[in-house]
């Protein structure tokens, strides 16, 4: 019975592969951008209509929503920088600090 | 018909009901139509499959299958057997709806028109330029993220996402704001990206179509016909590359959502 393999957890042995697809949500950056700045604005126009306070939400959604844009662009183009362009592999973020010294 | 009639008349749905309750038949008949075309074609594909190398429609298929199962292998972490097919679902469903685009923009609403003998009535034949559609499979999707999420992270690990991220437990109610409207941009993006794509693409095809056939210039319109052959043939070509890039680009991008959902660490 000890010879029988246990079924391999694809879970854990992929987690810490590179994900060169993820490289796909760089294509949608610019819409990502866009549409936080319009869901900020659409969830603020509808906590307005709640609580009656137009246009005071809509307006500081949508500003937070042009933050987390660019927070969320910031994050997505921070991890291209880490993108080795011939292997398309995750380049280790200290090895790359290293190499910058 | 003048010209912004002649716009104004393709891009209105067959609608049924009024209000909240509008149903857009044409959308619907048409996807439900493509997906049953899907379904029939794979049942009848399935009964005919041979081993060894594959020879034809089959051997088409077949690279579909790896194309998409090769994509599936890259952005999702582990193994779910949900995501494979519904990433192959997506990309043949969306592709063959903006595939209606590349039907002449006048034929089949003509031939409704003649059918019914209504000559207004109206068809919009690419179901994707009805953002009714893209946002109902952006919703789909979203509603599949919600879940994965609640699976992997548990109900306190997602709240606790929307409670620290991503400015940390000093900024508690920026970061639920910011975590919400992060959440809400990610179907609206997903819809909005392909339905944007395909309108603007639809309405490309329409203004070509008007440079020899507007009836509103008179006959002498018919001088620029063959410039309308040119340019549609290229239009058609290039579009030929949009309709792909949009169906693998939902495809991908649920794909990566859902993988990023059903990672238990954020």
């Amino acid at each position: 019975m000890s010879e029988i393999k246990k079924p391999v957890d694809l879970t854990k042995s992929d987690k810490h592969k590179p994900k060169p697809a993820l490289n796909f949500l760089l294509l949608g950056a610019g819409s990502m951008f866009t549409s936080m700045i319009v869901a900020g604005f659409l969830v603020g126009y509808l906590v307005d209509m709640v609580l009656k306070t137009t246009p005071i939400f809509m307006l500081g959604f949508g500003v937070l929503g042009f933050i987390g844009g660019i927070q969320k662009v910031h994050k997505l183009l921070e991890k291209m920088d880490l993108m080795d362009p011939a292997s398309l592999k995750m380049v280790n973020k200290e090895e790359s600090k290293k190499d910058v010294k | 018909m003048g010209t912004v009639e002649y716009i104004q008349h393709h891009l209105a749905n067959n609608t049924v009901g009024e209000g909240f309750w509008t149903f857009n038949m044409d959308t619907i008949v048409i996807s439900a139509l493509l997906g049953a075309l899907i379904v029939f074609v794979s049942a009848r594909l399935g009964r005919q499959l041979t081993t060894g190398t594959p020879r034809g429609f089959q051997n088409f298929v077949e690279s579909i299958l790896d194309f998409v199962s090769t994509n599936v292998r890259d952005a999702f972490p582990g193994h779910n057997p949900l995501i494979a097919p519904l990433a192959l679902t997506i990309f043949v469903w969306v592709w063959l709806m903006n595939a209606m685009d590349l039907i002449p923009v006048d034929l089949l609403p003509y031939l409704y028109q003649v059918i019914t003998g209504d000559s207004h009535a109206h068809l919009k034949v690419v179901p994707t330029t009805d953002l009714n559609t893209p946002l109902a499979m952006a919703l789909a999707v979203f509603a599949l993220i919600l879940s994965f999420n609640i699976k992997h992270k548990g109900i306190w690990g997602y709240t606790k996402m929307f409670l620290f991220h991503p400015f940390g437990k000093f900024f508690i109610p920026f970061n639920i704001v910011m975590t919400f409207i992060e959440e809400v941009s990610k179907p609206l993006s997903l819809g909005l990206r392909l339905f944007g794509n395909m309108f603007a693409g639809e309405l490309v095809f329409l203004l070509i179509a008007l440079i020899g056939g507007t009836l509103a210039v008179g006959a002498a319109a018919l001088f620029w016909a063959p410039l309308q052959a040119v340019l549609d043939l290229g239009w058609l070509i290039f579009h030929l590359l949009v309709i792909t890039l949009q169906a693998f680009i939902f495809m991908v991008l649920t794909i990566v959502y859902l993988g990023m959902a059903s990672e238990s660490d954020h």
